[in-house]
Protein backbone atom coordinates (compact mmCIF):
# COMPACT_ATOMS: atom_id res chain seq x y z
CA UNK A 1 0.00 0.00 0.00
CA UNK A 2 0.93 3.55 -0.61
CA UNK A 3 1.99 5.77 1.94
CA UNK A 4 -0.98 7.34 2.57
CA UNK A 5 -3.03 4.46 2.90
CA UNK A 6 -0.63 3.37 5.34
CA UNK A 7 -1.11 6.30 7.45
CA UNK A 8 -4.70 6.14 7.23
CA UNK A 9 -4.64 2.87 8.34
CA UNK A 10 -2.22 2.75 11.32
CA UNK A 11 -3.90 6.52 12.43
CA UNK A 12 -0.18 7.56 12.55
CA UNK A 13 0.73 11.14 11.73
CA UNK A 14 2.63 11.65 8.50
CA UNK A 15 5.83 12.95 10.46
CA UNK A 16 5.51 9.75 12.73
CA UNK A 17 5.69 7.38 9.70
CA UNK A 18 8.77 9.48 8.04
CA UNK A 19 10.64 9.34 11.40
CA UNK A 20 10.09 5.78 12.19
CA UNK A 21 11.10 4.77 8.73
CA UNK A 22 14.33 7.07 9.36
CA UNK A 23 15.16 5.60 12.71
CA UNK A 24 14.20 1.87 10.43
CA UNK A 25 11.36 1.04 13.04
CA UNK A 26 9.77 0.14 9.50
CA UNK A 27 11.65 -0.89 6.19
CA UNK A 28 8.80 -0.50 3.84
CA UNK A 29 9.88 -1.33 0.36
CA UNK A 30 11.63 1.75 -1.67
CA UNK A 31 10.56 2.11 -5.17
CA UNK A 32 12.60 4.89 -6.54
CA UNK A 33 10.57 7.87 -4.44
CA UNK A 34 7.48 6.51 -3.38
CA UNK A 35 7.29 4.05 -0.61
CA UNK A 36 4.97 0.34 -0.68
CA UNK A 37 3.91 -0.11 2.66
CA UNK A 38 2.60 -4.22 3.47
CA UNK A 39 0.48 -6.08 5.99
CA UNK A 40 3.57 -6.87 8.74
CA UNK A 41 5.04 -2.92 8.73
CA UNK A 42 1.19 -1.73 9.88
CA UNK A 43 1.27 -4.65 12.28
CA UNK A 44 4.60 -3.33 13.30
CA UNK A 45 3.45 0.19 13.68
CA UNK A 46 0.69 -1.18 16.05
CA UNK A 47 3.30 -2.67 18.03
CA UNK A 48 5.51 0.37 17.95
CA UNK A 49 2.59 2.10 19.80
CA UNK A 50 1.47 -0.17 21.80
CA UNK A 51 5.05 -0.29 23.53
CA UNK A 52 4.98 3.49 23.38
CA UNK A 53 1.64 2.65 25.62
CA UNK A 54 3.56 0.20 27.86
CA UNK A 55 6.19 3.10 28.71
CA UNK A 56 8.91 2.45 26.49
CA UNK A 57 10.65 5.25 25.34
CA UNK A 58 12.40 5.69 21.85
CA UNK A 59 15.74 4.58 23.07
CA UNK A 60 13.87 1.31 24.25
CA UNK A 61 11.93 0.52 21.08
CA UNK A 62 14.54 -0.47 18.64
CA UNK A 63 15.97 -2.48 21.61
CA UNK A 64 12.23 -4.29 22.21
CA UNK A 65 11.98 -4.88 18.34
CA UNK A 66 15.15 -6.45 18.18
CA UNK A 67 15.05 -8.67 20.66
CA UNK A 68 11.18 -9.95 19.60
CA UNK A 69 12.28 -10.43 15.75
CA UNK A 70 15.21 -12.70 17.47
CA UNK A 71 12.55 -14.47 19.25
CA UNK A 72 10.39 -14.97 16.39
CA UNK A 73 13.19 -15.54 14.27
CA UNK A 74 14.15 -18.45 16.78
CA UNK A 75 10.75 -19.29 16.99
CA UNK A 76 10.35 -20.33 13.16
CA UNK A 77 13.36 -22.15 12.96
CA UNK A 78 12.05 -24.05 16.18
CA UNK A 79 9.07 -25.12 14.46
CA UNK A 80 10.64 -26.06 11.03
CA UNK A 81 13.01 -27.71 13.28
CA UNK A 82 10.16 -29.75 15.29
CA UNK A 83 8.08 -30.69 11.98
CA UNK A 84 11.23 -31.97 10.54
CA UNK A 85 11.43 -34.48 13.42
CA UNK A 86 8.13 -34.99 13.12
CA UNK A 87 8.43 -36.35 10.15
CA UNK A 88 10.60 -38.56 11.09
CA UNK A 89 10.12 -42.20 12.11
CA UNK A 90 9.24 -42.93 15.51
CA UNK A 91 12.34 -44.69 16.27
CA UNK A 92 14.28 -41.69 15.72
CA UNK A 93 12.47 -39.46 17.34
CA UNK A 94 12.50 -40.96 20.43
CA UNK A 95 16.45 -41.27 20.10
CA UNK A 96 16.28 -37.47 19.51
CA UNK A 97 14.59 -36.64 22.63
CA UNK A 98 16.49 -39.70 24.82
CA UNK A 99 19.39 -37.45 23.42
CA UNK A 100 18.20 -34.60 24.17
CA UNK A 101 17.20 -35.56 27.90
CA UNK A 102 20.98 -36.62 28.16
CA UNK A 103 21.88 -33.38 26.66
CA UNK A 104 19.86 -31.54 29.16
CA UNK A 105 21.12 -33.53 32.49
CA UNK A 106 24.52 -33.08 31.42
CA UNK A 107 24.55 -28.92 30.97
CA UNK A 108 26.02 -27.67 33.93
CA UNK A 109 23.22 -26.94 36.69
CA UNK A 110 22.55 -23.03 36.87
CA UNK A 111 20.25 -23.21 40.06
CA UNK A 112 22.90 -21.93 42.13
CA UNK A 113 22.37 -18.63 40.54
CA UNK A 114 20.47 -16.04 41.98
CA UNK A 115 16.90 -15.69 40.46
CA UNK A 116 15.64 -12.61 38.77
CA UNK A 117 12.89 -10.72 40.73
CA UNK A 118 10.04 -11.78 40.31
CA UNK A 119 7.09 -8.95 38.31
CA UNK A 120 5.19 -8.66 41.28
CA UNK A 121 7.78 -8.17 43.18
CA UNK A 122 8.96 -5.24 41.23
CA UNK A 123 5.96 -3.67 41.27
CA UNK A 124 5.48 -3.20 45.01
CA UNK B 1 -17.03 -5.96 24.97
CA UNK B 2 -19.75 -5.28 27.82
CA UNK B 3 -17.48 -5.71 31.35
CA UNK B 4 -16.84 -3.27 33.26
CA UNK B 5 -13.61 -1.17 32.24
CA UNK B 6 -12.69 -0.53 35.53
CA UNK B 7 -13.16 -4.28 36.64
CA UNK B 8 -11.02 -5.11 33.60
CA UNK B 9 -8.36 -3.30 34.78
CA UNK B 10 -8.50 -3.90 38.32
CA UNK B 11 -8.99 -0.52 39.44
CA UNK B 12 -11.66 1.52 41.18
CA UNK B 13 -13.69 3.86 40.27
CA UNK B 14 -12.25 7.01 41.65
CA UNK B 15 -8.40 5.58 40.49
CA UNK B 16 -5.97 8.43 39.51
CA UNK B 17 -4.86 8.94 35.72
CA UNK B 18 -1.56 7.45 36.89
CA UNK B 19 -2.93 4.44 38.76
CA UNK B 20 -5.03 3.19 35.30
CA UNK B 21 -2.15 3.77 33.96
CA UNK B 22 0.09 1.51 36.21
CA UNK B 23 -2.83 -1.06 35.72
CA UNK B 24 -2.90 -0.96 32.12
CA UNK B 25 0.82 -1.66 31.85
CA UNK B 26 0.88 -4.61 34.24
CA UNK B 27 -1.22 -5.99 32.61
CA UNK B 28 -0.14 -5.02 29.00
CA UNK B 29 3.06 -6.45 29.70
CA UNK B 30 1.54 -10.04 30.31
CA UNK B 31 -0.91 -10.30 27.85
CA UNK B 32 0.28 -8.45 24.96
CA UNK B 33 0.12 -11.18 22.17
CA UNK B 34 3.82 -10.02 20.63
CA UNK B 35 5.67 -9.87 24.01
CA UNK B 36 4.14 -13.57 24.70
CA UNK B 37 4.16 -15.01 21.08
CA UNK B 38 3.27 -18.58 22.90
CA UNK B 39 0.21 -17.63 24.52
CA UNK B 40 -2.09 -18.15 22.19
CA UNK B 41 -5.33 -16.98 25.11
CA UNK B 42 -3.91 -14.03 26.03
CA UNK B 43 -5.05 -12.16 23.04
CA UNK B 44 -8.76 -12.24 24.12
CA UNK B 45 -7.43 -10.63 27.42
CA UNK B 46 -5.15 -7.90 26.01
CA UNK B 47 -7.98 -6.67 23.59
CA UNK B 48 -10.61 -6.08 26.80
CA UNK B 49 -7.81 -4.56 28.67
CA UNK B 50 -6.69 -2.14 25.62
CA UNK B 51 -10.22 -1.69 25.16
CA UNK B 52 -10.97 -0.25 28.53
CA UNK B 53 -7.76 1.66 29.12
CA UNK B 54 -8.59 3.06 25.61
CA UNK B 55 -11.73 4.33 27.65
CA UNK B 56 -10.47 5.79 30.71
CA UNK B 57 -7.60 6.91 29.69
CA UNK B 58 -8.93 9.75 27.80
CA UNK B 59 -10.33 11.63 30.63
CA UNK B 60 -13.45 13.12 29.02
CA UNK B 61 -14.36 9.39 27.28
CA UNK B 62 -13.96 8.40 31.27
CA UNK B 63 -16.14 11.28 32.61
CA UNK B 64 -18.78 10.25 29.98
CA UNK B 65 -18.83 7.25 30.57
CA UNK B 66 -19.29 7.63 34.01
CA UNK B 67 -22.26 9.76 33.54
CA UNK B 68 -23.64 6.33 31.67
CA UNK B 69 -24.01 8.74 28.61
CA UNK B 70 -21.44 5.81 26.77
CA UNK B 71 -21.04 2.42 27.13
CA UNK B 72 -18.20 0.44 27.61
CA UNK B 73 -18.81 -1.41 23.39
CA UNK B 74 -17.83 1.52 21.66
CA UNK B 75 -14.29 1.82 22.65
CA UNK B 76 -12.99 -1.69 20.95
CA UNK B 77 -10.10 -1.78 18.76
CA UNK B 78 -10.84 -2.60 15.66
CA UNK B 79 -7.37 -4.46 15.33
CA UNK B 80 -7.09 -8.53 14.99
CA UNK B 81 -3.85 -8.69 14.05
CA UNK B 82 -0.70 -8.97 15.94
CA UNK B 83 2.65 -8.52 14.74
CA UNK B 84 3.56 -12.47 15.33
CA UNK B 85 1.09 -13.62 13.15
CA UNK B 86 3.36 -12.09 10.39
CA UNK B 87 6.86 -12.43 12.17
CA UNK B 88 7.51 -15.99 11.83
CA UNK B 89 7.49 -15.60 8.05
CA UNK B 90 10.02 -14.15 5.03
CA UNK B 91 9.98 -10.82 5.49
CA UNK B 92 12.52 -7.49 5.71
CA UNK B 93 12.56 -7.20 10.12
CA UNK B 94 13.34 -11.65 9.77
CA UNK B 95 15.93 -11.92 12.20
CA UNK B 96 18.46 -15.02 12.48
CA UNK B 97 21.19 -12.86 14.58
CA UNK B 98 19.72 -14.69 17.49
CA UNK B 99 21.23 -17.90 16.79
CA UNK B 100 23.95 -16.53 13.88
CA UNK B 101 27.37 -18.19 16.47
CA UNK B 102 25.14 -21.54 15.48
CA UNK B 103 25.93 -21.02 11.74
CA UNK B 104 29.42 -21.24 12.08
CA UNK B 105 29.40 -24.87 13.67
CA UNK B 106 31.16 -27.41 11.81
CA UNK B 107 28.00 -29.53 11.04
CA UNK B 108 25.98 -30.20 8.54
CA UNK B 109 23.14 -28.45 10.53
CA UNK B 110 24.49 -25.21 10.86
CA UNK B 111 22.39 -24.75 7.18
CA UNK B 112 19.11 -24.88 9.64
CA UNK B 113 20.19 -21.81 11.42
CA UNK B 114 21.47 -19.69 7.75
CA UNK B 115 18.40 -19.13 6.36
CA UNK B 116 16.43 -14.87 5.79
CA UNK B 117 17.86 -12.49 8.27
CA UNK B 118 18.42 -8.63 7.44
CA UNK B 119 20.91 -8.29 4.76
CA UNK B 120 23.26 -5.87 6.68
CA UNK B 121 23.81 -8.79 9.10
CA UNK B 122 26.72 -10.93 9.04
CA UNK B 123 26.01 -13.83 7.29
CA UNK B 124 27.39 -17.37 5.97
CA UNK B 125 26.74 -17.46 2.47
CA UNK B 126 24.05 -19.95 0.53
CA UNK B 127 25.07 -23.27 -0.27
CA UNK B 128 25.17 -23.72 -4.09
CA UNK B 129 23.87 -27.56 -5.50
CA UNK B 130 25.29 -29.18 -8.62
CA UNK B 131 24.87 -32.34 -9.79
CA UNK B 132 27.48 -34.65 -11.10
CA UNK B 133 27.17 -37.53 -13.17
CA UNK B 134 30.32 -40.40 -13.01
CA UNK B 135 31.18 -43.25 -14.42
CA UNK B 136 30.63 -46.63 -12.78
CA UNK B 137 34.15 -47.20 -12.59
CA UNK B 138 34.57 -43.66 -11.65
CA UNK B 139 32.44 -43.65 -8.49
CA UNK B 140 33.71 -47.07 -7.10
CA UNK B 141 37.13 -46.47 -7.38
CA UNK B 142 36.85 -42.54 -6.25
CA UNK B 143 39.40 -40.25 -8.16
CA UNK B 144 39.42 -36.58 -9.31
CA UNK B 145 36.90 -34.72 -11.32
CA UNK B 146 36.42 -31.82 -12.58
CA UNK B 147 32.89 -30.06 -12.36
CA UNK B 148 32.11 -27.17 -15.12
CA UNK B 149 29.86 -24.73 -13.18
CA UNK B 150 27.18 -22.55 -15.17
CA UNK B 151 29.38 -19.37 -14.55
CA UNK B 152 32.29 -21.89 -16.43
CA UNK B 153 34.59 -22.03 -13.68
CA UNK B 154 35.71 -25.25 -12.79
CA UNK B 155 35.85 -26.99 -9.61
CA UNK B 156 37.78 -29.88 -8.82
CA UNK B 157 35.75 -32.68 -6.81
CA UNK B 158 37.57 -35.45 -5.16
CA UNK B 159 35.77 -38.62 -5.37
CA UNK B 160 35.98 -40.90 -2.36
CA UNK B 161 36.23 -44.30 -3.15
CA UNK B 162 33.13 -46.16 -2.73
CA UNK B 163 30.86 -43.27 -4.07
CA UNK B 164 26.79 -44.03 -4.59
CA UNK B 165 24.76 -42.87 -6.87
CA UNK B 166 22.71 -40.14 -5.13
CA UNK B 167 25.40 -39.97 -2.67
CA UNK B 168 25.90 -35.59 -1.86
CA UNK B 169 29.86 -34.76 -1.54
CA UNK B 170 29.82 -31.36 0.38
CA UNK B 171 32.96 -28.88 -0.48
CA UNK B 172 33.27 -26.85 2.36
CA UNK B 173 33.43 -23.13 1.21
CA UNK B 174 32.93 -23.54 -2.35
CA UNK B 175 29.44 -22.19 -2.25
CA UNK B 176 28.16 -18.97 -2.56
CA UNK B 177 29.85 -15.62 -0.80
CA UNK B 178 29.18 -14.95 2.53
CA UNK B 179 27.27 -11.36 3.26
CA UNK B 180 28.50 -8.73 5.31
CA UNK B 181 32.15 -10.52 5.39
CA UNK B 182 30.30 -13.73 6.47
CA UNK B 183 31.68 -17.12 5.56
CA UNK B 184 30.50 -18.68 1.64
CA UNK B 185 28.28 -21.52 1.96
CA UNK B 186 29.07 -24.93 0.82
CA UNK B 187 28.89 -26.45 -2.75
CA UNK B 188 26.55 -29.59 -2.55
CA UNK B 189 27.29 -31.99 -5.12
CA UNK B 190 24.93 -35.06 -5.91
CA UNK B 191 26.40 -37.63 -7.71
CA UNK B 192 24.58 -39.34 -10.16
CA UNK B 193 26.47 -42.75 -11.20
CA UNK B 194 25.95 -44.22 -14.95
CA UNK B 195 25.61 -47.89 -15.27
CA UNK B 196 28.43 -49.71 -16.52
CA UNK B 197 27.83 -52.41 -19.01
CA UNK B 198 28.44 -55.67 -16.96
CA UNK B 199 28.95 -54.89 -13.10
CA UNK B 200 26.13 -54.09 -10.61
CA UNK B 201 26.59 -53.01 -7.30
CA UNK B 202 24.33 -54.29 -4.33
CA UNK B 203 25.61 -52.49 -1.29
CA UNK B 204 29.39 -52.96 -0.92
CA UNK B 205 29.53 -56.19 -3.20
CA UNK B 206 29.57 -56.23 -6.61
CA UNK B 207 28.03 -58.52 -8.75
CA UNK B 208 28.53 -60.17 -12.28
CA UNK B 209 27.22 -62.81 -14.35
CA UNK B 210 29.67 -64.64 -16.00
CA UNK B 211 29.78 -67.34 -19.02
CA UNK B 212 31.89 -70.14 -19.05
CA UNK B 213 32.20 -72.62 -21.70
CA UNK B 214 30.79 -75.96 -21.36
CA UNK B 215 34.26 -77.34 -21.51
CA UNK B 216 35.26 -75.39 -18.16
CA UNK B 217 31.67 -75.70 -17.02
CA UNK B 218 32.65 -79.78 -16.67
CA UNK B 219 35.93 -79.90 -16.42
CA UNK B 220 36.85 -77.23 -14.26
CA UNK B 221 39.46 -74.26 -15.79
CA UNK B 222 41.04 -70.58 -15.09
CA UNK B 223 39.11 -67.67 -16.40
CA UNK B 224 39.60 -64.16 -16.40
CA UNK B 225 36.68 -61.78 -14.55
CA UNK B 226 36.33 -58.50 -14.63
CA UNK B 227 36.70 -56.58 -11.13
CA UNK B 228 36.63 -52.36 -10.73
CA UNK B 229 40.15 -52.83 -10.13
CA UNK B 230 41.04 -54.70 -13.19
CA UNK B 231 40.47 -58.10 -14.49
CA UNK B 232 41.53 -61.15 -12.11
CA UNK B 233 42.32 -64.93 -12.92
CA UNK B 234 39.53 -67.01 -11.27
CA UNK B 235 39.60 -70.70 -10.68
CA UNK B 236 36.14 -72.68 -11.84
CA UNK B 237 35.89 -75.88 -9.84
CA UNK B 238 34.77 -78.80 -12.10
CA UNK B 239 30.81 -79.09 -12.71
CA UNK B 240 30.34 -75.72 -11.80
CA UNK B 241 26.71 -75.21 -12.99
CA UNK B 242 24.88 -72.24 -14.39
CA UNK B 243 23.72 -69.90 -11.40
CA UNK B 244 26.40 -71.12 -9.28
CA UNK B 245 28.17 -67.98 -7.47
CA UNK B 246 31.84 -67.82 -6.72
CA UNK B 247 32.65 -65.21 -4.14
CA UNK B 248 35.83 -62.79 -4.65
CA UNK B 249 36.77 -61.89 -1.34
CA UNK B 250 38.24 -58.19 -1.45
CA UNK B 251 37.17 -57.32 -4.98
CA UNK B 252 34.21 -55.36 -4.56
CA UNK B 253 33.68 -51.69 -3.33
CA UNK B 254 36.39 -49.83 -1.05
CA UNK B 255 35.12 -48.93 2.45
CA UNK B 256 35.98 -45.66 3.86
CA UNK B 257 37.79 -48.23 6.80
CA UNK B 258 40.27 -49.47 3.84
CA UNK B 259 38.83 -52.80 3.36
CA UNK B 260 36.70 -53.60 0.52
CA UNK B 261 33.06 -55.42 0.17
CA UNK B 262 33.47 -58.61 -2.47
CA UNK B 263 32.46 -59.37 -5.83
CA UNK B 264 29.83 -61.94 -6.23
CA UNK B 265 31.00 -63.85 -9.55
CA UNK B 266 27.22 -65.75 -10.77
CA UNK B 267 28.10 -68.20 -13.28
CA UNK B 268 26.30 -68.83 -16.85
CA UNK B 269 27.36 -71.71 -18.68
CA UNK B 270 27.03 -70.88 -22.77
CA UNK B 271 26.90 -73.18 -25.93
CA UNK B 272 29.36 -72.24 -28.63
CA UNK B 273 27.90 -69.52 -30.36
CA UNK B 274 28.35 -71.38 -33.61
CA UNK B 275 26.55 -75.15 -33.69
CA UNK B 276 29.32 -77.31 -33.50
CA UNK B 277 29.11 -80.81 -35.23
CA UNK B 278 31.76 -82.37 -33.18
CA UNK B 279 29.96 -81.81 -30.21
CA UNK B 280 26.63 -82.88 -31.23
CA UNK B 281 28.25 -85.88 -32.15
CA UNK B 282 29.65 -86.19 -29.13
CA UNK B 283 26.36 -85.47 -27.12
CA UNK B 284 24.53 -87.91 -29.19
CA UNK B 285 26.74 -90.48 -28.22
CA UNK B 286 26.67 -89.57 -24.98
CA UNK B 287 24.08 -91.88 -22.91
CA UNK B 288 23.24 -90.20 -19.35
CA UNK B 289 23.33 -92.67 -16.73
CA UNK B 290 20.00 -91.33 -16.10
CA UNK B 291 17.74 -89.78 -18.30
CA UNK B 292 16.10 -86.59 -17.26
CA UNK B 293 17.51 -86.42 -13.90
CA UNK B 294 18.30 -82.43 -14.41
CA UNK B 295 14.41 -82.09 -15.35
CA UNK B 296 13.36 -84.07 -12.20
CA UNK B 297 15.84 -81.25 -10.30
CA UNK B 298 14.39 -78.44 -11.03
CA UNK B 299 11.34 -80.26 -10.62
CA UNK B 300 9.81 -79.07 -14.38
Amino acid sequence: MEAREFILQSRLDAEVVEAWVEAGWLLPRQEGATRDFSEVDLVRAQLIQDLGRLGANDEAIPVILDLIDQVHGLRRTLRDLLSAIHAQPEAMRRWIVADLRTTGLNRPNDDSAPAPPSDESREH
Amino acid sequence: MAADPYQTLGVKRDASQADIQKAYRRLAKKLHPDLNPGNKKAEEEFKNVSAAYDLLDDADKRARFDRGEIDASGAERPQQRYYRDFAEGAHSYASDSGFADFAGTDDILSEIFGRGGRSNLRMRGQDAHYRLELDFLDAVNGGKQQLTLPDKSVLDVTIPPGTRDGQVLRLRGKGHPGLGGGPPGDALIEVAVRPHPILTRKGDDIHVELPISLKDAVLGGKVQVPTPSGSVAMTIPKWANTGRVLRLKGKGVPRPDGTRGDELVTLKVMLPEMPDPELEKFVAQWQPARAGASRRATGV
